[in-house]
């Protein structure tokens, strides 16, 4: 997938130690439709819950299946700090 | 409506009240009863001087020439002060001067205030303030500097040598632990100086021992943002590392602080509130869920409440309400607003209530001082990004004596909201949250405990 295209996060659950292959077999996901790179994330590793960054299609898709969620957001975070100005200011 | 009532009683109370030798006569025996007034028994009466012309035939009503004042007892008058009702408050007023020939004039008392720190102001103070406030000499005292304890500053990466150069003292950078997102390049410590080298900075202000867990987070190179931006799955990301370094920790020893200076300044790269993927008002969101098993897991973690407060806040800010958002009003972490070193709340400070916890921000910590220099010279640390790390910086210089095994993440969140310098109204307010931070405050709770447990 490219660097450029948009993407958004989707979770699944896995049993602990599963690698992004196993969520992509399960989720019947391709190779272009996931970044690769960012890999398979624990986000609950107590839970079994893991996340990847997909294409929004693909979250849509996947997302409809019993053992994923999403889409959920992927928003941009910014440093707080040091203040602008308001333009108005 | 509050009001200033001006009075000319008898000479000799003019002349009581105005001579600084004796005692000022109270304000109930100055004034007597006014009818309508509820007056301020509190309040000292003032004597004012008249304005009286220099000039031979002078107008004597103009206050547009020279003039000398007179503090004379038969020139004098007094001020009282009061609350006249404001219902039919023009027919009051109209009585009032008919039922007493003393009352002069009546003068709205309006509320002042002063100008709080905004974006753009030269620094309130320094570094070496900001430590002498967070009583950082007891902590050494005390043998808590975060001497061996893990704190992981999440934002645009550290330049090691800056810091060590302008604070003086060597910054430990945990190389090992630390860790770049995805096409992120550079070495932990090297990086440019910028805002993640102002964080470090000022979290070694009370922690200048604690080992620094660099993450450049907010240099992620992906879909053409801009040169200091990062995506929230980035921050999944860290903080799944985050807890491989935790879970590796002794048991006894496991604690980690962990330092957040950045959010999401707009709904527009948001979901719509109510969406299932959601983030800002959503605690099932992958990265509210991953804070959450982190926390839990043994982490303090501490963010920014952010910088839209009212007064002045930053342009970016496009949420029209309830700016603290997402993450950054988490139950499971302490979201720092800021006050300046004169202990005034800065006019940018984010104020809640919070959208995963109303209760927000918890507390307030120093920022606006002059301390790294990373954005130059006589630029101050600013932003609630400054007001973080000084906390986590206070975090973790406790748990060098406090880890996870003796208190938890939880337990020190309540003991440093329960001992917070209260401000503005009594209790939690969503200007302050709890308070200031007070260190002593939490040293003392934390001995009581010692005492208790032993």
């Amino acid at each position: 997938m490219s660097a450029d295209e948009p993407t958004v996060l989707i979770t699944v659950r896995l049993p602990r130690g599963a690698r992004l292959r196993d969520a992509m077999d399960r989720l019947e996901l391709d190779r272009d439709e996931v970044d690769v790179e960012y890999g398979l994330v624990p986000v609950d590793p107590d839970d079994g819950l893991y996340a990847l960054r997909v294409t929004r299609a693909a979250a849509v898709r996947a997302g409809q299946r019993p053992d994923a969620e999403g889409p959920f957001a992927d928003p941009r975070i910014e440093p707080f700090g040091p203040p602008e100005p308001r333009e108005d200011d | 409506m509050r009001v200033l009532i001006q009075l000319r009683p008898s000479p000799d109370v003019v002349a009581a009240v105005a001579d600084p030798a004796t005692a000022t006569p109270a304000a109930a025996d100055v004034a007597a009863r006014l009818p309508g007034v509820a007056l301020d028994e509190g309040y000292t009466p003032v004597a004012l001087p008249r304005p009286v012309p220099t000039g031979r035939d002078a107008d004597p009503l103009s206050m547009d020439q020279e003039l000398d004042f007179s503090l004379a007892a038969s020139d004098a008058t007094v001020l009282v002060r009061g609350e006249i009702s404001d219902r039919d408050f023009g027919a009051r007023l109209s009585l009032l001067s008919s039922a007493r020939s003393d009352v002069v004039g009546v003068f709205s008392d309006p509320v002042i205030e002063t100008c709080p720190t905004c974006g753009g102001d030269p620094p309130v103070g320094d570094w070496r303030d900001v430590g002498h406030l967070l009583k950082v000499a007891d902590l050494r005292a005390e043998g808590l500097d975060g001497d061996g304890v893990p704190l992981a500053v999440l934002d645009t990466g550290i330049n090691a040598k800056h810091v060590t150069q302008v604070m003086g003292e060597q910054i430990k950078i945990d190389a090992k632990n630390s860790w770049n997102p995805t096409g992120v390049k550079g070495k932990p410590g090297e990086f440019k100086v910028d805002h993640g080298t102002m964080c470090a900075f000022d979290a070694m202000i009370a922690a200048p021992k604690a080992s620094v867990i660099d993450i450049p987070l907010l240099r992620s190179q992906r879909r053409g943002g801009s040169a200091l931006d990062g995506l929230l799955s980035d921050a999944v990301a860290a903080f799944a590392h985050l807890r491989t370094v935790l879970d590796a920790l002794p048991q006894d020893s496991k604690r980690l602080v962990v330092s957040n200076s950045w959010g999401s300044f707009s709904p527009a790269w948001d979901f719509p509130v109510g969406q299932p993927g959601n983030y800002s008002d959503n605690a099932a969101h992958p990265f509210n869920v991953a804070v959450a098993s982190l926390e839990r897991a043994g982490a303090d973690v501490l963010f920014a409440a952010g910088n839209c407060g009212r007064d002045c806040r930053d342009g970016r800010c496009a949420y029209p309400d309830r700016p603290i958002v997402g993450a950054n009003s988490h139950p499971s972490v302490l979201s720092i607003g800021g006050v300046d070193v004169r202990n005034e709340r800065v006019g940018y400070s984010s104020q809640g209530p919070g959208r995963l916890s109303r209760r927000k921000p918890d507390i307030c910590a120093y920022t606006h001082f002059s301390g790294s220099k990373a954005f130059g010279d006589g630029e101050p640390d600013s932003g609630t990004s400054a007001a973080c790390p000084v906390a986590a910086g206070v975090v973790a210089a406790i748990r060098t004596k406090w880890p996870v095994s003796k208190l938890s993440p939880a337990q020190l969140r309540t003991f440093i909201q329960r001992t917070a310098d209260d401000r503005a109204d009594a209790g939690f307010d969503f200007d302050y949250g709890f308070g200031i931070l007070d260190v002593m405050g939490v040293l003392q709770a934390l001995q009581r405990r010692a005492k208790r447990v032993s």
